[in-house]
């Protein structure tokens, strides 16, 4: 493996070789036992992991009690889960616009299972209903 | 008619706070004896190992009002979400604020979660992850207050001093870079994870994934080795 190749996957790995794809560190490991540079890049990788690590924030007992209290407060006053409706699966498509397109299918179903008016209904026709309008004045 | 009894248990071994346990069961109708829950039922929901059940298990048991097993879930796992949270908004209240919140989301939507779509590990990590992103993000131009909280450093006092000006130089360069990629070191170092399920958390590729590490690594470095 090219130093560079090594560098490149210290940088996407970390300097922990069992993390790595497992072909990848064995050819590291190869890589390790002659090259000095990439032993140097290796410590200097594992070093800033080191310090990272040590970073870390425990909460102390306190802070963790608090917070078990906080959540068993809310969580007694709170209602119980709310179990999914038989039509939850439509939920990921609401972004989509899938409300639109639902109110959209329900008028086209509507308006195929309506029934037709025809335009030969009397009752519909133009002069009868300006006669029936004219009727009410 | 489903109705809901509620059972208060306090906790006398160690004066915590007081639970309530509700047991969802069904009365028959016209029969005023049957208003109290079968006693096997609820024996048997009182006996429950919350203990020694998974995670998985707690959370099933949650979704029916368990709030035994709930806490038990709690207390499992506020540690490493106030962890992950310290990590990304780099503030103790702050982190506080989101643990517990993730779990109350857990809570809200215990009864929504399958098991066969994610593991519950992932899903957690992921609303706390967003969370604290939305945090750092609203708390964008307000300074990180002081925190006291980090562990106390080795045991000389200039072992001591080193640790604590590392710490200081690694706290000051993580303030600087960008929330994700912190999100991105404190899921695949403090809290261990594997690079898919790293990668589930974040709601990114493997290969995103590890273009936020290859990046915070290079920004880690830079400021480190100044």
């Amino acid at each position: 493996m090219p130093l560079t190749r090594f560098l490149r996957l210290l940088e996407s790995h970390g300097a922990d070789l069992r993390r790595w794809p497992a072909a990848d560190a064995a050819a590291a490991r190869t890589l390790l036992t002659h090259s000095a540079d990439a032993q140097v890049a290796l410590q200097r990788a594992a070093g800033i992991e080191d310090a990272l690590r040590a970073s870390r924030a425990l909460p102390d007992a306190a802070a963790l009690e608090r917070m078990r209290a906080h959540v068993a407060r809310h969580v007694a006053r709170a209602p119980l889960p709310v179990r999914p409706g038989p039509l939850h699966w439509l939920r990921p498509l609401l972004p989509m616009g899938g409300g639109a397109l639902a109110a959209l299918a329900a008028c086209g179903l509507w308006l195929m299972l309506a029934n037709p008016v025809s335009l030969d209904d009397a009752g519909f026709n133009a002069p009868r209903q300006l006669a029936m309008i004219e009727s009410t004045d | 008619m489903g109705l809901a009894v509620l059972l208060r248990i306090k906790e006398e071994n160690h004066g915590g706070p007081m639970f309530l346990l509700s047991l969802p069961f069904t009365a028959l109708p016209g029969r005023s004896e049957t208003l109290t829950p079968p006693r096997t039922e609820a024996q048997a929901v009182l006996n429950r190992d919350r203990a020694a059940a998974t995670d998985e298990a707690l959370l099933g048991w949650s979704a029916t009002g368990d709030r035994l097993a709930f806490d038990q879930l709690s207390l499992r796992h506020l540690p490493r979400l106030y962890q992950l949270a310290h990590r990304i908004t780099g503030d103790a209240a702050a982190a506080e604020d989101v643990a517990q919140e993730a779990m109350l989301r857990v809570w809200q939507a215990a009864a929504r979660f399958d098991p066969e779509r994610a593991k519950f590990g992932t899903w957690l990590h992921r609303i706390a992850t967003n969370l604290a992103i939305d945090r750092t993000r609203q708390a964008r131009h307000t300074a990180p207050a002081p925190d006291d909280t980090l562990p106390a450093p080795g045991p000389s006092p200039e072992q001591q001093a080193v640790t604590r000006q590392q710490r200081d130089r690694v706290a000051a360069a993580l303030q600087e870079m960008p929330a994700r990629q912190r999100a991105a070191l404190a899921l695949f170092y403090d809290q261990e994870m594997e690079g898919a399920q790293a990668a589930a958390a974040l709601s990114v590729s493997t290969r995103g994934l590890e273009g936020l590490l290859r990046r915070a690594r290079r920004f880690l470095a830079g400021r480190l080795e100044d």
